[in-house]
């Protein structure tokens, strides 16, 4: 449990709409650097709403719980079990993918890469939690 | 896991809200407690005991007994 005195910056109201923000800027300099300026205006108007909806979703348990001051130890549970949900989508999609790249003739990049990316994640993460748990 | 949380918290006249605000999580974690759809942690089991004065195992049954 969490006290009103510890809150991590997370639970800040403020925290999932300035990274929204942060994330569309990014993508700004990079469409901009990419010479697509037009692109990274559109990119960053979807982050700004993305940010203005958590900022102002009111009363949703999930929004509020995606924003950050609906998050309490429950969240964390739903919030460990969703992103191992998506890995686990993520990571099928890349097996196949990569599966379908060498049976086309390919070398199977860059999904081979990405498979060793988050293999190796994840060893490190058990190994990592292993040793502080 | 069955528990007395509901029982406890509506002899002390709070809502579900007050109760979060005071263990500083929200309502919906209160009610998911109490509808036996989450078990809370044991840092959460204990300040909800202390809260209301009674043991860990006085609140939360582990087995279902009453």
């Amino acid at each position: 449990m969490q006290t009103a005195t510890s809150k991590p910056f997370y639970r800040s109201r403020w925290w999932m709409p300035a990274f929204s923000v942060f994330l569309g800027l990014l993508m700004l300099g990079a469409f901009w650097i990419g010479d697509e300026p037009e692109e990274g205006f559109i990119s960053l108007g979807i982050m700004v709403a993305l940010g203005a909806l958590f900022f102002f979703g009111g009363r949703s348990e999930t929004l509020r719980g995606l924003g950050g001051p609906g998050r309490d130890e429950r969240w964390a549970m739903i919030d460990v079990h969703a992103t191992a949900l998506a890995g686990s989508v993520v990571i099928a999609v890349i097996i196949g993918a990569f599966l379908v790249e060498v049976a086309s003739g390919r070398d199977g990049s860059p999904y081979a890469a990405l498979g060793a990316v988050g293999g190796l994640a994840y060893v490190i993460a058990v190994v990592v939690l292993r040793a502080r748990s | 896991m069955k528990n007395e949380v509901r029982d406890l918290r509506t002899a002390m006249g709070l809502s579900q809200q007050q109760l979060g605000e005071a263990m500083d999580v929200s309502r919906q974690t209160i009610n998911s407690i109490e509808t036996e759809r989450y078990t809370p942690s044991l840092p959460l089991a204990i300040a909800l005991a202390q809260y209301f004065g009674r043991t860990v195992e006085e609140v939360f049954h582990a087995n279902g007994n009453e």
